[in-house]
């Protein structure tokens, strides 16, 4: 499942360049502390956190991440949109909350192929 | 804690310099600092401010008035839910006699709709010292929350339980300070100072080491004999 699959299902926003979608989804990890994420994030997860820090989009670049998707209608600053964009992070954005997008990405990604 | 309390505990302990920062607010700070000024204490009015990500940050001022000004200006960032007495216990407002002259409504350990990058500029715009705080907890701490320092903010003094920074402060030095919740935790940990007096002008001068002046963290907690 690419994250275009998972933006289409889930009816995300998606706030950096369209083109970069193609990207292989294998899983996700849910957390607002950043040095957890950090330290437990791997290649292909999509992120869902209410957080919305600059530091986030940085985070997701060395973990690898296939997308970081900000739950609860959280917004980023120009500054990380910026940056997101220039280090080919991509970011989403839904107004539901983490635990039902959480929720509903993990039985997206249990669906038989 | 009552504020002749506060300046007894530190005078016990052979401090002679204090600050209180209370959360989110600088509204007892006068209090104490009229309780300081009786027993020959230099004080810092300040508070730890907890921001949207929930990282802890102190804010150091010499004077009142500023802190008084910064206070409210993130007061008005407080959300309005109001503190649950059963559970937080009660934020009393008290004269320096001890009498209580009224309630703070506002819980005050929510967070603040302020930015971790944001409330640094904040602090340094009303004059103020800004100080990351217990950055080595894994709780609150900036590292844990935001993984590593933001990019483009420096500090000069840092404050850790450990008396060690972790990576990325650059040239900050770090402070520790007891963190103090309750009477018998004042003194846990300190920092001596060499300056010239107890301003944060001289706390910055002593970070970068400045004609002899010098910082250190001091681990042993501060006996009262």
């Amino acid at each position: 499942m690419t994250v275009a699959d998972v933006v289409d299902r889930l009816g995300l926003a998606v706030l950096t360049n369209e083109s970069d979608l193609g990207r292989e989804v294998t899983g996700g990890v849910a957390s607002d502390l950043l040095s957890y994420v950090l330290g437990t994030g791997a290649p292909g997860q999509i992120w869902v956190t209410v957080q919305h820090h600059t530091n986030v989009v940085a985070v997701a670049q060395v973990a690898g991440l296939a997308a970081v998707l900000l739950a609860d209608g959280r917004m980023p600053d120009e500054a990380a949109r910026t940056r997101a964009a220039s280090e080919g992070v991509i970011l989403l954005q839904s107004d539901e909350r983490a635990f039902d997008l959480a929720g509903r990405l993990y039985r997206l990604l249990a669906e038989p192929r | 804690m009552s504020p002749r309390r506060i300046v007894r505990e530190a005078r016990a302990r052979h401090i002679d310099f204090i600050a209180v920062t209370d959360h989110n607010s600088a509204a007892m700070t006068e209090i104490v600092a009229e309780a300081a000024s009786e027993a020959g204490l230099a004080f810092l009015y300040g508070l730890e401010l907890q921001t949207r990500e929930e990282v802890h940050l102190l804010a150091y001022f010499d004077e009142q008035r500023p802190c008084a000004e910064f206070s409210d200006t993130v007061y008005a960032l407080l959300p309005d839910r109001p503190n649950e007495p059963a559970y937080f216990g009660d934020q009393v407002w008290v004269d320096i006699d001890e009498t209580i002259l009224g309630y703070e409504p506002k819980l005050l350990v929510n967070s603040l709709d302020l930015g971790f990058d944001e409330a640094v500029r904040l602090v340094r715009a009303y004059g103020g010292l800004a100080v990351p705080a217990h950055v080595d907890r894994e709780t609150y701490g900036l590292i844990a929350q935001l993984g590593f320092v933001p990019a483009g903010l420096t500090f000069d003094l840092v404050e850790t339980v450990s008396g060690v920074l972790p990576d990325g402060f650059g040239t900050a030095v770090p402070v520790c300070s007891s963190d103090a919740h309750q009477p018998g935790h004042i003194g846990r940990r300190t920092t001596v100072f060499e300056m010239n007096e107890c301003t944060v002008e001289e706390m910055v001068l002593a970070a970068r080491g400045v004609d002899g002046r010098t910082v250190a963290c001091c681990l042993d907690e501060r006996r009262t004999k």
